[in-house]
């Protein structure tokens, strides 16, 4: 395989697997959500009370839609993010060192996002 | 908020139609199902954004996965440029999360206004930039030079290999900021700024810059979804029936037809985006001033 088609190939499957398997999670969610229809506030403070990893587990193993969706959303959100790494280490692989400078770039900014976020907001 | 069936099946089935119309106009969904979130289901600004921004990701996945499968996505230009959009979409989601619905929504349909304008005035001239090889005829910038950007792709319509020099790397730079900006603010793709920019600044032709701005959506978007998820914006019970919606309504678009021709459909679509702008303004001056233009909303 050429050098080029190397990234090609690792993006390409990166987004697909990451697109497929998330919808499929929100898809179970969905049905399971539909089951048994039930009241929810609109609250961010109700949304971040759901984060706890025993929540989640414990709503995985008992059909909690919540459950479901979270992980779905936290796999659609990594996919682009996953992307980039395997970018950083097609063009390492590549030898193409400006380019590891520039997708490492990318990924920092993703890195302070996260701090920022982490840090600073309520 | 009850979870119901209708709400959730409705949502879904609002969500669906935003990406095909999103998918048929090549702008993605997030320009309908903001507006349609707010209006039809009476979502507060800033959960449509962020539900919208994760349904983004999710159609940047499949639209940009086949572009790049086919060859026509530049990656190197997509590196290029996601530094700048990912870099303003961290300050539009930290703008989205401080600023007032009102606010929000008043940008909103300040784009949407300038979006029904600008989908029929712009005219594509690529055939004949393609026919008379121009696109391997611009001067590189000293930016372009050094990464090397440009590149070529098979052109089906054309039949041919089309070679094209990049240039412009500084404007270019500009614009993707400005996209990333709007993307996070307003929980768009904010392709259509990119594409446009790609291909007028850049000496980019149009498929490639189509291509290459999808993949950027994806990791533009993520940015800022990762920001709302910590803040608890990304409302799960609205985000999956958006999320499923929109990817099933942007294949079938997607399927249908590749590029919007007729000049009939695209004036029903300006027109509704004017008036989905005109509705957002009257909801942003109701919340903001306490104003109330006469609305159906």
């Amino acid at each position: 395989m050429s050098e080029e088609q190397n990234v090609y190939a690792g993006v390409y499957r990166m987004l697909v697997a990451g697109m497929i398997v998330s919808n499929i999670l929100f898809g179970i969610g969905l049905i399971l959500a539909l089951r048994r229809p039930q009241y929810f506030p609109l609250s961010a403070r109700w949304v971040r009370a759901q984060y706890h990893p025993s929540i989640v587990w414990h709503g995985l193993l008992h059909g909690e839609p919540n459950s479901f969706f979270l992980i779905g959303t936290l796999l659609l959100i990594l996919t682009p993010i996953a992307r980039v790494i395997v970018s950083i280490y097609a063009f390492w692989v590549d030898r193409d060192h400006k380019y590891v400078v520039v997708t490492g770039a990318v990924f920092i900014v993703i890195v302070v996002t996260i701090i920022l976020g982490l840090l600073g907001i309520r | 908020m009850t979870y119901s069936l209708n709400f959730a099946l409705l949502l879904l089935a609002a969500a669906s139609v935003a990406g095909f119309f999103g998918a048929l106009l090549g702008v993605g969904g997030g320009i309908f199902i903001v507006p349609a979130m707010v209006l039809l289901f009476h979502l507060p600004m800033k959960i449509a954004v962020a539900a919208s921004i994760v349904s983004v990701i999710a159609t940047s996945n499949a639209g940009g996965s086949s572009y790049v499968d086919q060859r026509i996505t530049n990656l190197r230009l997509a590196m290029f440029l996601e530094l700048f959009t990912t870099t303003g979409a961290l300050v539009g989601a930290i703008l989205a999360i401080y600023l007032h619905d009102w606010v929000i929504s008043f940008i909103f349909a300040v784009m949407l206004g300038y979006m029904a304008y600008a989908s029929f005035s712009t005219r594509n001239l690529d055939d004949e930039r393609i026919a008379k090889g121009l696109f391997a005829k611009a001067r590189p910038d000293k930016i372009s030079r050094y990464l090397a950007l440009q590149g070529s792709y098979h052109d089906l319509a054309a039949d041919k290999e089309v070679d094209y020099v990049v240039c412009g790397a500084k404007a270019g730079m500009s614009v993707a900021s400005l996209a990333g900006l709007a993307s996070g603010l307003l929980g768009v793709g904010g392709g259509v700024l990119k594409v446009s920019g790609m291909n007028k600044y850049m000496n980019v032709p149009m498929k490639v810059a189509v291509g290459t701005s999808k993949l950027m959506i994806g990791v533009t978007a993520a940015v800022s979804s990762i920001l709302f998820f910590i803040a608890g914006l990304i409302h799960f019970m609205v985000v999956a029936p958006v999320a499923v919606g929109t990817t099933i309504g942007a294949s079938i678009g997607t399927l249908v037809m590749n590029r919007l021709h007729s000049t009939v459909l695209k004036w029903i679509f300006s027109a509704l985006m004017a008036y989905l702008a005109y509705e957002m303004l009257a909801q942003a001056l109701a919340k903001g001033f306490g104003i109330h233009l006469p609305s159906a909303a």
